[in-house]
């Protein structure tokens, strides 16, 4: 927990009702964001991100499954976060488990879609091999190395580069009519194939701090908040998934309002990924 | 294959697969009949009764079609030595399921992203500062699971609460809504929500016009968000008269 | 399975039997901790963070005239080939890590001037893991340790080494490592020239082993050059910082 005196929550009340923030940063600007692809090798797409000081990874690995029984025509994809103790001492032991379950549950509601697989992040389709039979199962998970506030939002732009950092590898099935449940697969050493990600959204946090929201709280920012909304929206400008953290009541308006104000940050936030990703694919490029 | 269901033992599972794959698609047209005849803005009919167990300082039941909840409110009660000291009322919430909740014989295990959901929707709520170092307990049981169960749990709760004479700014009423193409529907089964295509969740007080939980999944255009929160808040608006005319019901049941 | 290749002498990777992979350390990686470091050997990869000297949180621990060292070592899930099933609670890592810190109590004795501030806490992050790996957390460990600032009587190192295909093997990889062969884990305070750590689970004959530990102190020693050479690094940039 982040203890602020009386003085310093006064000058930070201030300074956000004046649109300056302690760091010099207006309220709806984020923090200098860098990523860094392919840090884990023995994955089929990581990245880090960092956040200010906030840094977090996010691996991606494909393994061949099985699709479930009542969902024969779709992948499965598992996100599980875990906090390191290395990002503070509160995350020893168990300490870490309740924001881990709770950032997971946040960003599966955010990059999973609905129950019947609409509006996924991910075209859960696309991972089928063979229909009921085979498929890829995409573990996604992610690490927080350094904890500073927003790290839902760093998350998410971790996974999401991480993905458009994924190969694949290419599959052939060999079609046997005779034996049905066991079909041969035929994984290709040299032919990666690329996710499309380009309907992957971002996650945008606006924590509200008195009458104000800002975006990318830091943690000192965030012991100050009465409540947030994480909203996570698309390249179109869709609202694919939404979370309220915080006990504090917001009125319907005003929830309406941020909506529409992460939509607008949302924007940028992608733009600045989308240039980092291609900096980072040329950084690697020229590495290799 | 030992771990995937055999199927040449059990017909029934391709049976219900096909029933479920007709389902979807029926879903998928644009206008169909609900499994229990409802209309697509209709709710189903709330019974609602406090003080289902006696040895809880508050309790209540609900019953929503064939959803059955019962919650339990014990304290305040003083915080367990170990938590660090707070000048604010603690609460500590329990959802969990019963193994005979769901039509497939369950484990009955705890649901902890229920929990934390179920404390967050309360917190904004209850005015905690009028119990410092005390924790109230809230353990929800799911007696039957039907669909919509956290709304319910957060509705039976917040009566449970009142119940037990924890004082409250006011009552927190929550209803979800599933999105099915361009279609709307309110108070869904757990049919409808295993075929969903998103799905929204409100917890609301009407008085004072505050959202306390609010979550949505896939894919909304702003104009759906905005129609989607105004019938919520509207069901809301009425849950919560219900749960106040069943708070009134039990008051003049002591003084009859 | 022909560690060594018996026509070259290379192994697998294309080492020589006494060659060590590369090893590079970072300090300073993350901002939140008081001292913290990255250090890689080969694939192998591990962040470590120091917390403290800070008050005791939990006072029955607290030992009079010394401070309270205490480790955690935990594994990312995407640090080893195939992803772990059991996300946590692993007991193999809980009893590992208790290992660790237990040998960092006796490395790290110090006793403080400071009345209150008596506890250090080494968090240990693995991010990749391909063999050696609890060398590899020892090292970034004693980088972090100097970055906080912590008094040391020396700095302390680790290198493994193994013996396969009658050869003694310097720091195994993964591979290697799986091999089941005697695996020689040795932690050395350098210029004290005492042992820290010893550790070996298998059946070798003495005087083979002789030559092996020889081999893995070397490893200690060529380690400790390389952290001396960062820190020495990190303190004159440091000075260039202060502008002095």
């Amino acid at each position: 927990m982040v203890g602020l005196s009386a003085g310093e929550k006064q000058f930070m009340h201030g300074g956000i009702a004046q649109d300056l923030r302690s760091d010099g940063r207006q309220r709806l600007q984020f923090r200098p964001i860098s990523i860094q692809t392919g840090v884990i090798p023995q994955a089929n797409g990581s990245a880090r991100v960092t956040l200010g000081t906030t840094v977090v990874i996010a691996s991606i690995k494909a393994e061949l499954g099985k699709p479930a029984p009542l969902r024969p025509d779709k992948g499965k994809v598992v996100i599980f976060i875990d906090c390191s103790p290395t990002a503070g001492p509160m995350f020893e032991g168990r300490g870490g488990e309740e924001l881990s379950s709770e950032l997971s549950v946040g960003l599966q509601r955010c990059l999973l879609g609905g129950k019947s697989g609409a509006g996924a992040g991910i075209d859960l389709s696309s991972l089928v091999l063979a229909e009921g039979k085979i498929c890829w199962d995409l573990y996604i998970d992610g690490l927080v190395i350094s904890s500073d506030g927003n790290l839902l939002d760093a998350l998410a732009a971790a996974i999401k580069v991480a993905l458009s950092n994924t190969g694949i590898p290419k599959v052939s099935v060999i079609v046997e009519a005779s034996a049905e449940d066991q079909l041969e697969v035929n994984v290709s050493d040299e032919e990666f194939l690329q996710f499309d990600t380009s309907g992957v959204p971002v996650i945008v946090t606006l924590t509200k701090v008195g009458r104000h929201y800002i975006a990318d709280a830091t943690s000192e920012e965030e012991s100050q908040m009465s409540s947030a909304v994480s909203v996570s929206v698309n390249r179109h400008g869709r609202v694919c998934g939404l979370t309220k953290r915080g006990g504090a009541g917001l009125d319907p308006s005003v929830m309406l309002d941020m909506i529409s104000v992460a939509k607008h940050a949302s924007e940028n936030l992608i733009a600045v990924l989308d240039s980092e990703i291609a900096a980072a694919e040329a950084a690697e490029d020229d590495g290799s | 294959m030992a771990s995937g269901p055999l199927e040449t033992y059990s017909p029934s599972q391709t049976l219900e697969r096909r029933h479920q794959q007709q389902k979807r698609k029926s879903f998928n047209e644009i206008d169909w009949a609900r499994s229990d005849g409802r209309n697509f803005h209709q709710c189903r009919p709330a019974y609602l009764r406090t003080g289902a167990t006696s040895s809880a300082s508050g309790s209540a039941y609900a019953e929503f079609g064939s959803t059955k909840v019962i919650v339990s409110v014990f304290g305040p009660r003083e915080s367990k030595k170990a938590m660090m000291y707070s000048d604010v009322g603690r609460l500590n919430c329990n959802v969990s399921y019963t193994t005979f909740s769901t039509s497939t014989r369950g484990q009955g295990s705890d649901n902890k992203d229920f929990s934390s959901m179920l404390q967050k929707a309360l917190e904004g709520a209850i005015i905690l500062e009028t119990f410092p170092k005390t924790t109230v307990d809230i353990f929800a049981l799911v007696l039957e699971s039907a669909g919509g169960d956290l709304p319910i749990i957060i509705s039976c709760a917040s009566l449970a609460l009142a119940d037990a004479g924890i004082m409250m700014y006011d009552l927190v009423s929550a209803v979800s809504l599933s999105c099915f193409g361009k279609n709307l529907v309110i108070d869904p089964t757990s049919e409808e929500e295993a075929c969903q295509d998103g799905s929204l969740m409100i917890a609301y007080m009407p008085i004072r016009n505050e959202v306390t939980q609010f979550t949505l999944t896939g894919e909304w255009s702003t104009a759906k968000i905005n129609e989607a929160m105004e019938l919520c808040l509207e069901a809301c608006s009425k849950l919560s008269n219900i749960l106040r005319s069943c708070l009134k019901e039990n008051v003049l049941g002591f003084t009859d | 399975m022909e560690y060594v290749s018996s026509l070259t002498g290379f192994r697998f990777d294309g080492r020589r039997p006494n060659e060590m992979r590369q090893i590079r350390g970072e300090i300073g990686v993350l901002a939140k901790a008081d001292g913290s470091a990255l250090f890689e050997m080969g694939n192998t990869k591990v962040i470590a963070a120091v917390f403290g000297p800070r008050e005791v949180q939990n006072k029955s621990q607290q030992i009079d005239n010394q401070a309270l060292v205490r480790c955690e070592y935990s594994m990312a899930n995407f640090s080893t080939g195939d992803r772990a099933r059991k996300p946590k609670g692993d007991r193999n890592i809980i009893s590992y890590s208790a290992d660790h810190g237990s040998k960092y109590i006796n490395t790290f004795d110090a006793s403080f001037s400071g009345k209150n501030l008596k506890q250090i806490d080494i968090f240990l992050q693995v991010l990749q893991a391909d063999g050696g790996t609890r060398s590899a957390c020892i090292n970034a460990a004693t980088l972090a340790l100097a970055d906080a600032g912590i008094p040391m009587r020396d700095i302390v190192t680790s290198c493994s080494a193994g013996y396969l295909c009658s050869t003694p093997l310097l720091d195994l990889n993964y591979v290697e490592d799986s091999a089941g062969g005697p695996d020689v884990t040795v932690g050395l305070l350098v210029k004290m020239d005492k042992m820290t750590l010893l550790q070996m689970d298998a059946k070798l004959p003495a005087e083979i082993f002789t030559d092996v530990m020889q081999l893995a102190i070397e490893g200690c020693k060529a380690i400790a050059s390389y952290i001396r050479e960062v820190l020495l690094e990190n303190t004159k940039t440091l000075e260039c910082m202060r502008g002095s």
